[in-house]
């Protein structure tokens, strides 16, 4: 064999150990992502298992809760486990609140916990009629025809904007005029700008009610109803956008 | 030739001319100096200050000023209140120590998948099972369900949440809301009879009754009944044209055709829920 030859061959074989070597000791792609997805997998399971943990939860207590689901584009009313009543959502969003252009991010996500004692704000109230009975027997003798009590409807006018305010500074605002196409441009301004009023009122007292806004576009008739027919003291919890676990 | 009264007075000046009697000497009487006028100054008087000339370019000055604070402001207010940003879920994220290969993650895997299965069955368990009934007392309307169907849906009347007091005897207080919760079936009577309560007599201003059979009242709750607990029920009503407003003293009337729906579907133990 020729030294040229045999050159050659110690080349070769140099570089051929070499290149295991740097085989054996260099990075594995499809073994990499592997793990990020089972790891994703596993998060993904804590997550849909904490959602499960809170449902078993407020399905135990005593108090009426809503469960917001993304995914299904859906806001239920319900108490210890049972459906009591649904309500199609449009549109969500988050709001965060901001002062002279410097905003205030809240570090905390909607889903992140169970939001507690929600009241309606404004909120709806009873008007109670008072009767002193007269004693026996001291009936007058042409009595009048009992009035006839107004409807719901007509009890609880349903404002363009409301609020369900939570303890722990999360608020839902419900707009059902957004939903609503036949409501004209002039009352929609009118609206816009008392209501622009009152967010910056709000934002600029510190924001305590309102850390976290969650936005929620519902029917006109579904948003009367569920001003109409909130229990007072209910509960909140968002569920995954990603699918029901 | 008299001067044009329209022209400033002289100085002091006298115009001499050859006046009528050509005599040459000053003619002007005062009754000939034109008039200036209220408005205008004497002449030679000095602009007031503030009306002309240095005070208009404060009072220019301010309007921009306050112009521009206005201007301010409403940049302020414009980027003050709330920013909004469609919904986005919350990105799972791994909590804990990370499984060292992929035995410990299998494993793990499978803890987790348990836990899932037993939090879903016992999520399962606390729902009602089979049809239940749902009461929307400010609304007046009662549901009959089984899970996400809806198997009835009826006008009822709930609570008028008046107030009655009592002027003599015992001045009691009686408030007529439906009860807000979970409660179940406890008995259930058809032609039901209604034992009348005190209040009952009190509204009505009769004598409240000793003998309990003059308390009996036979027809006023339809064709049936569901008892509920503490003197409440589900039951028929004579005033069909009141229904879907709140004028029962916490009672559930129902319409005589949705009440036989009901009927048919109910059973002691069913949950009533009334929100």
């Amino acid at each position: 064999m020729t030294s040229g030859a045999q050159r050659a061959v110690v080349l070769a074989v140099t570089a051929a150990g070499l290149a295991c070597a740097l085989a054996a000791c260099g990075p594995k792609p499809a073994s990499r992502d592997g793990d990020a997805h089972a790891l994703a997998e596993l998060a993904r399971l804590q997550r849909d298992n904490a959602l499960l943990a809170r449902q078993v939860e407020l399905a135990a207590g005593k108090d009426f809760y809503l469960l917001l689901d993304p995914s299904a584009a859906r806001l239920t009313l319900m108490l210890k486990g049972a459906i009591l009543q649904h309500f199609a959502v449009r549109a969500m969003h988050v709001g965060h609140p901001r002062v002279a252009w410097v905003g205030s991010r809240d570090p905390r996500h909607v889903q992140s916990t169970v939001w507690s004692a929600g009241e309606l704000d404004p909120p709806r109230l009873i008007d109670r009629l008072v009767i002193d009975a007269a004693p026996p027997g001291a009936a007058s003798e042409e009595e009048a025809a009992p009035a006839i009590p107004p409807t719901p409807e007509e009890l609880y006018p349903v404002p363009s904007r409301y609020h369900i305010r939570f303890a722990e500074g999360l608020s839902v605002e419900v707009r059902p005029r957004e939903g609503d196409a036949a409501v004209g441009w002039w009352p929609r301004l009118r609206a816009a700008v008392s209501e622009k009023a009152r967010d910056v009122s709000s934002a600029v007292r510190g924001a305590e009610r309102d850390a976290i806004r969650l936005r929620l576009v519902l029917d006109p008739k579904d948003a009367q109803s569920l001003y109409r027919s909130l229990p007072p003291s209910v509960r909140l919890l968002v569920l995954d956008g990603r699918g029901a676990p | 030739m008299a001067p044009s009264p329209s022209l400033p007075p002289s100085t002091g000046e006298t115009a001499t001319d050859g006046g009528p009697d050509g005599t040459g000497s000053p003619s002007r009487s005062p009754e000939m100096e034109p008039a200036r006028g209220p408005l205008l100054p004497p002449r030679g008087t000095p602009p007031a200050a503030g009306r002309f000339g240095p005070a208009r370019p404060r009072a220019r000055a301010a309007r921009l000023a306050l112009g521009a604070l206005g201007l301010a402001l409403l940049l302020l207010a414009a980027g003050t209140g709330y920013r909004y940003e469609p919904y986005a879920p919350q990105p799972p994220a791994f909590s804990g120590d990370a499984p060292a290969d992929a035995r410990a993650r299998e494993q793990q895997t499978a803890r987790l998948n348990a836990r899932r299965r037993d939090l879903a069955a016992r999520l399962a368990a606390a729902a009602p099972r089979g049809v239940y009934i749902v009461i929307d007392q400010t609304q007046n309307r009662l549901y009959l369900r089984r899970g996400d169907e809806t198997l009835l849906q009826a006008v009822c009347s709930t609570g008028s949440g008046m107030v009655l007091r009592e002027s003599t005897g015992k001045k009691r207080q009686w408030v007529f809301d439906s009860p807000r919760g979970r409660f179940e079936v406890r008995s259930m009577h058809k032609d039901p009879v209604w034992a009348k309560p005190d209040w009952a007599f009190v509204e009505e201003s009769q004598p409240i009754p000793r003998n309990p059979k003059d308390r009996l009242e036979y027809g006023s709750l339809g064709e049936y009944a569901l008892r509920f607990g503490d003197g409440f029920m589900i039951h028929g009503t004579l005033y069909e044209r009141l229904l879907g407003r709140a004028v029962s003293h916490g009672c559930i009337r129902v319409g005589r055709e949705d009440l036989r729906v009901v009927w048919a579907n109910a059973r002691v133990g069913m949950p009533i829920f009334i929100y």
